[in-house]
């Protein structure tokens, strides 16, 4: 399917909806600390932010690694707060506004880090985790040896939660990934009736697949991947 | 009452700025509140503007040299406050 190979070094995970898990890599810590980050800088940060900071800080201590962001809907309550403060002929927070973007967590993690290396964020209406596995491949192409790609969501506000088909569960996954080395990640083609069953990947399924509890489909791109053990 | 305002004006600052693990009293009156100090930031600055319009009424200019002098430290910002406030 593809000339660039992707193997899978290491990963942290983050679920609080779930159940302790015997492997250490997965938290399910319900108030991350955030420690990796100064607390003039913490105090911007919600708890997936200080998680995502956390796992970058470990899976890349020296701040030297190309990091991609995705999240399907990003900090959608900052963005609808702002959204209610105009519809309010209210001023917007300035600090809100800042922390809003898509790319706002890792611009926190780059100022406490000095990482200043490619840093990218994306949102794939569904379909993030084939986009991170794309770009991936992009930066090996382009003779990068390793990244990290951090999927990160979070159900949206309660205000629309009734216009969502797929409830999003709080969950962030970091992997440290390598052109080589690693355990490979294969991707193939699903069928449709793989395709028919599987929702939109989330954070919590990325993780369902790292402990071998679940495979990992993108019904929209058709696509499965494995992993080799 | 100079203190009283300070004191008001610290916690204002605390809540505003989601300042975690610092209390009133460690905010001294006389001290730098920006870079220096307390060591705030620009987007600081821009909340705390706007806090002081809603809280107090007042509008400053973002970029004058008078908020600059405002801003030094929570002494001035108090003394600013006293002087301008219509709420």
């Amino acid at each position: 399917m593809t000339t660039v190979s992707i193997t899978l070094q290491d990963w942290r995970a983050w679920h609080p909806g779930r159940a302790p898990h015997a492997d250490s890599r997965l938290s399910v810590d319900p108030q991350p600390r955030g420690a990796s980050v100064p607390a003039m800088l913490r105090r911007r940060l919600n708890a997936s932010g200080r998680v995502v900071c956390d796992m970058l800080s470990e899976l890349d201590p020296e701040a030297r690694r190309v990091l991609i962001y995705a999240s399907r809907h990003g900090d959608g309550d900052r963005t609808l707060e702002m959204l209610y403060a105009l519809a309010e002929q209210e001023p917007l927070s300035p600090a809100r506004f800042g922390m809003s973007v898509h790319n706002a967590t890792l611009g926190v993690h780059s100022i406490a880090s000095g990482n200043r290396h490619s840093l990218q964020a994306i949102a794939a209406g569904g379909a993030e985790v084939a986009a991170l596995f794309s770009e991936t491949r992009g930066y090996f192409a382009e003779g990068e040896r390793d990244v990290i790609a951090v999927f990160s969501d979070a159900p949206v506000p309660e205000r629309f939660a009734a216009h969502v088909t797929e409830p999003t569960e709080l969950a962030v996954v970091a992997l440290l990934l390598s052109a080589s080395g690693g355990r490979e990640i294969h991707t193939r083609p699903c069928d449709a009736s793989q395709a028919g069953q599987a929702r939109s990947p989330q954070p919590s399924d990325l993780i369902a697949w790292l402990l071998d509890e679940a495979p990992l489909v993108c019904p929209s791109r058709r696509l499965t991947w494995t992993l080799s053990p | 009452m100079t203190n009283a305002l300070e004191t008001e004006l610290k916690q204002l600052i605390i809540d505003t700025l989601e300042l975690e693990d610092v209390t009133p009293e460690d905010i001294d009156p006389d001290e730098p509140l920006f870079v220096e100090g307390l060591g705030l930031d620009s987007i600081d600055a821009l909340e705390l503007g706007l806090a002081l319009q809603k809280t107090y009424g007042i509008k400053l200019e973002a970029d004058s040299e008078e908020t600059r002098r405002h801003f030094a430290n929570l002494k001035s910002l108090a003394a600013l406050v006293e002087a301008r406030r219509v709420k």
